[in-house]
């Protein structure tokens, strides 16, 4: 069947990456033509926000608050990476179940109840906001990835043991290799949920700087087109990172690529 | 092995499910199958309706699950433990993040064999199949018929002398099924020891490629009332009738007249 722009418009179609490209481009012009012809004051023009964003980068050294955030965030996620994959292969085991259970939940908390805590555990900095994020992506992380092990199929299982493999073996093959692909989408999920907690955390304790303590300073001062340009950086170097992570599971797991094909 | 010694000896196995009987009391043998001069191994053909608990003697015969009563020996009457029987389940599994060649050398090596013995075995097997140009495809990127002689290669890594088929003539079409017959003839008379147990539905693909048939099914009472439990309610030598080994055997009136017997006492399971 022929493939026209009019699909676009019609349920359950099929579009040429053409007129999805065209789709995206034209979305993105409308938004920035209801920036520019927006009618509240208090929102800088795109100009205004470019501006600062020049300036913030030229003679305030926001290169270097970038680095600070994103050194605090991939540090964070390392963290996130071993604890939650841990525990996640680990409810393999009956006995570990309640805990993972337990850790999951503990994502309703919220992070600005725990700070006090873990500042007595940490001594405060830049450990402190590390112990922050990482927990904050850590019960998420947990949530998703105890879930697509327990949703492994029990024909997988068997048909490892119908090989004579062992029970290690499986937990290899089965949980670890078998789920990789699910584990890199969850990572990058949680990137984005840690990258949308950095402005709080990197508030909590200024010093080390960093983009969410920039932010909350030109805040403070309602210095609004500065406010605006972090946040587009922010945006943007958010994106970047999501690319690269979907770049990283098509490397290493395209065999996941071909599934969403057939699909 | 002594010509017609036990292979296989199913002694009145039960298991329930969720308190419900499903297997009452089956029982059968295979016997070592001797034709002189030519290495036969053998065929069983285990026919049964849906849901009359095929699938739940697969898992039995396989050492995936333990039957609540009875036993299961193999050669000589040692147990068959789980591994030592190969598995092509219906849906053909397969490792999906490996490639095929891949899912062939994790079965050797998840075996304890070496990997180089594991690759070379694999690649012999793979041009065997017809899928020695498919090596680095992903299970994703095959056919289903190539699937399925991917997931049967796999479980040949490691010389099994049993392996169970589970409806492997679902939707196959008939050119693909005579292919598939082909197949299994050409792997069960590979070795002197080996043993195939196709469970299916397809009464005439049994018939073709089988030596022994077995029909799983439920009792009857007189009002027509079906029993609970299924157990082998009837046992074919094909070899005794002289419609086993033969080319184009569907063509011979004696098993027009057998399949159409069959398919009455089908029916009635």
């Amino acid at each position: 069947m022929n493939r026209t722009a009019l699909d676009a418009v019609l349920p359950n179609r099929v579009i040429d990456p053409g007129i999805a490209l065209g789709l995206v481009a034209a979305w993105v012009a409308l938004g920035i033509a209801v920036w520019f012809l927006s009618p509240f004051a208090t929102l800088p023009t795109p100009g205004q926000v470019g501006a600062a964003l020049g300036d913030l980068w030229l003679h305030a050294g926001l290169a270097q608050e970038l680095f600070t955030t994103l050194r605090l965030i991939l540090h964070s996620l390392a963290w996130t990476v071993v604890i939650a994959l841990l525990l996640s292969y680990a409810t393999v085991l009956p006995a570990v179940r309640p805990l993972v259970g337990a850790v999951s939940k503990l994502r309703f908390l919220g992070l600005t109840g725990l700070v006090i805590p873990f500042t007595l555990m940490t001594g405060g900095g830049y450990d402190l906001k590390v112990a922050l994020l990482a927990f904050g992506m850590t019960t998420y992380f947990v949530t998703a990835m105890a879930q697509v092990v327990a949703d492994i199929p029990r024909d997988q299982f068997d048909h490892m043991r119908t090989l004579g493999a062992g029970e290690l073996r499986i937990l290899w093959e089965v949980v670890i290799l078998g789920t990789a692909d699910k584990a890199l989408d969850i990572l990058r999920q949680n990137l984005a949920i840690g990258w949308t907690m950095i402005t709080m955390v990197e508030g909590i304790s200024r010093a080390e700087g960093g983009l969410g303590a920039v932010i909350l300073n030109e805040n403070k001062h309602f210095k609004l087109p500065e406010v605006y340009a972090i946040m587009v950086l922010i945006l943007l170097v958010g994106l970047v990172l999501d690319y690269g992570m979907g770049l990283l599971s098509r490397t290493v797991c395209p065999y996941a690529e071909l599934d969403r094909v057939r699909r | 092995m002594a010509p017609d010694s036990v292979v296989l000896d199913v002694k009145d196995v039960r298991q329930k499910l969720g308190g419900k009987q499903i297997l009452d009391g089956v029982t059968f043998q295979v016997h070592d199958r001797v034709r002189p001069g030519t290495t036969t191994g053998q065929v069983t053909g285990l026919l049964g309706p849906s849901g009359v608990g095929k699938t739940r003697l697969l898992r039995l015969i396989a050492g995936l699950d333990a039957p609540d009563q009875g036993e299961i020996l193999g050669p000589e009457g040692t147990p068959m433990p789980v591994g030592s029987v190969g598995v092509v389940f219906q849906n053909y599994i397969l490792l999906r993040h490996r490639t095929v060649l891949g899912n062939l050398l994790a079965a050797g090596t998840a075996n304890g064999m070496p990997r180089r013995e594991a690759e070379e075995q694999a690649r012999a097997l793979l041009s065997r199949f017809g899928l020695a140009d498919r090596a680095d495809y992903y299970p994703a990127q095959l056919s289903g018929g190539q699937r399925q002689r991917a997931a049967i290669a796999q479980q040949l890594v490691k010389q099994k002398l049993f392996l169970v088929l589970d409806e492997p003539f679902s939707g196959l079409d008939s050119a693909a099924l005579e292919n598939v017959i082909e197949l299994f003839s050409r792997i069960a008379h590979n070795h002197e020891d080996q043993t195939l147990i196709i469970i299916t539905h397809d009464i005439r693909a049994a018939m073709m490629v089988s030596d022994t048939l077995l029909l799983l099914g439920r009792d009857h009472d007189t009002s027509g009332k079906i029993a609970s439990g299924a157990r082998i309610q009837e046992q074919i030598d094909l070899v005794a009738e002289g419609l086993a080994w033969r080319e184009h055997v569907e063509l011979d009136p004696k098993f027009v007249a057998l399949e159409r017997s069959v398919k009455a006492r089908f029916a009635r399971l």
